[in-house]
């Protein structure tokens, strides 16, 4: 295209450079014309042919008057000096003349003239004469001018042959040029033609294109008024030109009224059109745009009716030659918004639903906990009287009954939680082998009445200390084995665990599980996993379950970053392998005592604080029974009220009570009163961790989940009320010595008693170890370095953080020979383990 | 003729005579120039005769030009036509102005304008002779006005000059 522009432009230029030169050679030969015609018109021509043929007239009149002369008396001598003088003016004109400067040139002209001059010269001697020899000489004058009178004549008659000559050349000159300027205007005549012809078809070119861009144009209105979407193209001063069919609907104005008209007064609603008329001045100014060519921009626009309707418009501009204009798609989106709206609603309402769902489960439990926590707490005290034998059994099977209901509830609760994310793992310090011993013993009551050997056993080395969740591996590892076990008649299990590493080189436990039981068919094997599943529903009737076991069991192994699969054969048995990520740590003991650890806690003054009479009439019996002394309140009111006057040492608070509940209490005692200072702790069946946070910011110390466990309650009571009593600044000053946290996280984990057990252990290994040391010139250096490693790592197992790095000193000043250390840590070593001591609460 | 003569005397006498009469008295040498037809001024039977000395005692006019019929430049002084014209009081519409040879020519009074023609007596400070195209020539100031150099002015440039008639 543009190539063709291009041709066809330098045809033109050519052309209309060929007419130009044409043009000027006409001019040039039109000045010929002239200047010959000028020639002809003025020239310094005279009348040649006149004056030649005059100069014979006038000779032949001298002779004429000198034949007269001599033929009278008295002959006219004035009027014969006055023909010489004039025929004599005549050639001296003819030798004088520019007219005959060629003329004189030509050679026979010349001699005639030279001759007659003679003539003259020769003759005016005579005819100045005076008169009388003037006569006298009158025949000799006559017979010399007839003697010239051929000479005179040839004269004329060359000049006027050379004239006709001249003329002659002259009119062929101009013959010439005329026809040079008829062949010129000919040849521009021709390049005129060329060139109209030339500009007619570009013409016709130019309305064919025309036409095409008028048809170009028809399509475009037919595309923009066919588009689904408003489209708006405005000046730059913001005018409307296009006005589609399509914005017709949208906006309610005629395409006929709109046009013309002011976009921002037409379509933008009034709180947006200072803005409007700011922005498109800024476009005007050449300022930066923040609209046009900024893809997809949602706004409000204004129906004719006044209406305010959402849009989603894109604008680009485009550069015309009168000027910037800006081309609009607009999009109603007030459609689209509503569907968008209704669908957050609906979302809204199945999150809603959700939730629900969680705090009808969450309640729920609540609700079957809070009674069974009454009959649980009932059959505690029931075994604390005295009982026939036979009733003690009825009283245990209800508890058992009790504890297996709980479990269920707390089954439903822990996929609640960890279906919402919330499930909040707690690694300790743990022994593997010993929870494994443990399930095994407890497991193998049930394989024995099934006639069915259990035995566990370690594949390569063992790793008994790692840092984990106790209470969900225990959980995981009981559901498969237990399973195992109760789909296993006549046959074997066996637990085999094994260290393994992974590709990253992390240990990685593997627990394997094998039962030579009833198996299961491929079907069954990809569903067990699922809640709610119960396997074949004739032996379950045998074995019984909520079918939420193995779902508990795969989402705890997965919270704990690891996996459970299955193999299985019908028939033939079943293999699961629990596969985890574990953090071994160093074993804290070898041996455990026996001896269990005292409460030797003082009366504390508690204010409990329920509403459910049965809940609070266990409370008050469990702890009436270690010597506390109980003051009970109603509801939340009434504990506040109470709290304001009398302190309490520890104060015990339901969360839901009529009135006021628990945690706006604590809230009011916390703000003021006696009680302000006051340990709280929270009694819920409601264990969701971010309100147990809830409840921590409210003011409240530490919180006790329903159903109540006696010695968790007593043990937390004992504590805080020793944490109260115990604020001075000398516990302070030798914190640093064990890791109180650590030690409750421990407390709270493995419980008081185990952790008793543990420390007392702990005591009689540090005991033999400082004697062993004190004379330890009879042991090498070697045995030294491994004693201090062990109970090194036994002290870092119970917090004791002083002892140990006092340990790992020596046990490198041991390895190293360096005796000055040796000496100085073990010697400093009495007095550490007698503050650690003291700081462990033990002595 | 006389009767003629006596009307002219006539005319002269009651237009003329209080002012121009006076001013042209009769030739005393040859007459070089004959001027007839209606005038206002005349000095012989109706006509205004000039000799050598009535015509340099008018107001002279120089001027220096080349001419087709000359070699180089000349200087030439002379009446100039217009002052003539003025001076003899021609209202008319042309002049004929003959030669001694007889050639004539009709000169429109409109060139008898300042910086026009001139009867010219002297050509290079001399008088100029019959042989030299003598006593009187009419000289368009070719040089200075390029308009003159057509046919029609090179043949109203007569030379041997000696009567002048005013046409109507």
């Amino acid at each position: 295209m543009a190539s063709r522009i291009f041709d066809s432009r330098i045809r033109l230029i050519t052309l209309a450079g060929l007419g130009c030169l044409i043009l000027i050679s006409i001019a040039v030969l039109s000045r010929n014309v002239t200047r010959d015609l000028n020639l002809l018109n003025s020239a310094s021509s005279d009348n040649v042919q006149w004056t030649l043929s005059q100069s014979e007239v006038e000779f032949l009149d001298f002779k004429l008057q000198l034949i007269t002369a001599l033929s009278e008396p008295t002959p006219d001598l004035k009027t014969l000096r006055r023909e010489f003088d004039i025929f004599y003016s005549r050639i001296a004109t003819l030798r004088q003349s520019s007219i005959y400067e060629d003329l004189r040139l030509e050679p026979q002209f010349s001699a005639y003239l030279a001759k007659v001059q003679r003539f003259l010269e020769e003759s005016a001697s005579i005819i100045d004469q005076p008169d009388s020899n003037l006569i006298a000489d009158l025949p000799v004058l006559l017979d010399r001018t007839v003697d010239i009178r051929p000479s005179v004549r040839q004269l004329s008659i060359s000049g006027l042959t050379y004239f006709a000559v001249d003329s002659d050349a002259r009119r062929n000159a101009i013959a010439v040029t005329l026809t040079q300027l008829a062949v010129g205007v000919t040849l521009l005549t021709l390049t005129l033609l060329i060139l109209a012809i030339y500009l007619g078809r570009l013409n016709a070119q130019n309305i064919k294109r025309r036409a095409e861009a008028v048809d170009a144009g028809k399509r475009m209105n037919i595309i923009t008024d066919t588009a689904l979407d408003a489209v708006l193209v405005s000046d730059a001063e913001g005018r409307i030109l296009v006005f589609n069919s399509a914005a017709e609907q949208i906006f309610g104005y005629n395409a006929d009224y709109a046009i013309g008209k002011e976009l921002g007064e037409l379509i933008v609603p009034d709180h947006h059109l200072q803005a409007h008329n700011v922005g498109m001045q800024r476009l005007r100014d050449g300022g930066a745009r923040h609209v046009v060519g900024k893809g997809r921009i949602k706004l409000e626009a204004k129906r004719a009716t006044g209406e305010l309707f959402p849009v989603e418009f894109a604008i680009q501009s485009a550069q015309t030659e009168d000027g910037e204009i800006f081309i609009a798609f607009l999009r109603d989106i007030s459609h689209q918004m509503q569907a968008e709206r209704d669908l957050v609603e609906a979302r809204d309402r199945a999150l809603a639903g959700e939730k629900a769902k969680t705090d009808f489960l969450a309640t729920m439990s609540h609700e079957i906990r809070t009674p069974l926590n009454g009959l649980l707490g009932n059959l505690t005290l029931l075994q604390d009287t005295k009982l026939t034998p036979r009733q003690n059994r009825y009283v245990k099977n209800m508890e058992t009954s009790g504890k297996l209901l709980m479990s269920h509830i707390s089954d439903v609760l822990d996929i609640t939680k960890y279906d919402a994310g919330k499930l909040v793992l707690r690694p300790v310090p743990m022994s593997l082998s010993d929870l494994l011993r443990d399930i095994v013993d407890n497991q193998s009551g049930a394989a024995l009445a099934n006639n069915t050997t259990l035995t566990w056993g370690w594949s390569g080395p063992s790793v008994d200390w790692i840092l984990s969740d106790r209470e969900r591996l225990q959980h995981i590892l009981m559901n498969i084995i237990g399973n195992a076990v109760k789909f296993t008649v006549d046959g074997q299990v066996s637990i085999e665990a094994e260290v393994q590493e992974t590709e990253a080189g992390e240990p990685l436990l593997q627990i394997i599980v094998s039962d030579t039981g009833i198996g299961m068919d491929p079907a069954l094997q990809v569903q067990i996993f699922d809640d709610f599943m119960t396997g074949d529903s004739s032996y379950d009737r045998n074995v019984g379950g909520t079918g939420l076991g193995l779902g508990i069991a795969q989402r705890f192994a997965k919270a704990l970053g690891g996996t459970i699969t299955v193999e299985s054969e019908k028939d033939v048995g079943s293999s699961f392998a629990i596969s985890l990520p574990i953090t071994p740590i160093a074993s804290p003991a070898t041996e455990t005592p026996s001896k269990s650890r005292e409460h030797n806690d003082k009366s504390v003054d508690i204010l409990l604080v329920e509403d459910n009479e049965i809940n609070r009439s266990v409370a008050r019996e469990m702890l009436q029974a270690v010597g506390h002394k109980v003051t009970e309140a109603h509801n939340g009111q009434i504990a506040v009220d109470l709290a304001k006057t009398h302190r309490f040492d520890l104060i015990l608070m339901d969360i839901s009570m009529p009135v006021m509940d628990g945690r706006h209490a604590t809230r009011e005692i916390r703000a003021e009163g006696a009680c302000a200072n006051s340990p709280i702790i929270a009694l819920t069946a409601n264990a969701m961790p971010e309100e147990q946070e809830a409840f921590l910011q409210d003011g409240m110390n530490e919180v006790l989940t329903k159903p109540l466990n006696r010695s968790a309650m007593i043990d937390m009571i004992s504590a805080l009320a020793q944490s109260e009593e115990h604020s001075t600044p000398v516990q302070q000053e030798t914190a640093t010595l064990v890791s109180k946290a650590y030690l409750d996280d421990l407390r709270d984990t493995l419980g008081e008693a185990a952790v008793e057990k543990l420390l007392l252990r702990y005591v009689s290994e540090m005991e033999t170890a400082i004697s062993y040391l004190k004379d330890r010139k009879q042991h090498s250096a070697e045995e030294i370095s491994q004693l201090a490693h062990r109970i090194a790592g036994s002290s870092a197992a119970l917090g004791a953080v002083e002892m140990r790095t006092t340990l790992v000193e020596i046990e490198k000043a041991a390895q190293t020979d360096d005796h000055a250390t040796l000496e100085k840590n073990i010697a400093k070593l009495q007095n550490i383990w007698d503050a650690t001591q003291q700081q462990l609460g033990l002595e | 003729m006389f009767r003629q003569l006596f009307q002219t005397a006539a005319v002269i006498c009651v237009i003329a005579v209080p002012t121009y009469a006076a001013d042209l008295s009769a030739p005393q040498e040859d007459v070089i120039l004959t001027v007839s037809g209606p005038l206002e001024v005349t000095n012989v039977e109706n006509t205004a005769q000039f000799d050598m000395d009535m015509l340099q005692s008018l107001d002279n006019t120089t001027f220096e030009t080349r001419t087709i019929w000359t070699e180089g430049k000349h200087l030439f002084e002379g009446v100039s036509l217009a002052k003539l014209v003025e001076y003899l009081g021609i209202e008319g519409e042309s002049l004929r102005a003959t030669a001694i040879n007889d050639y004539a020519v009709e000169i429109p009074l409109e060139d008898a304008v300042e910086e026009g023609p001139i009867i010219a007596y002297k050509m290079d400070g001399e008088i100029m002779s019959l042989r030299d195209k003598g006593p009187l020539w009419i000289v368009y100031p070719f040089d200075t006005n390029s308009s003159y150099s057509t046919e029609m002015t090179y043949a109203r440039s007569i030379w041997q000059l000696d009567r002048i008639e005013v046409l109507d």
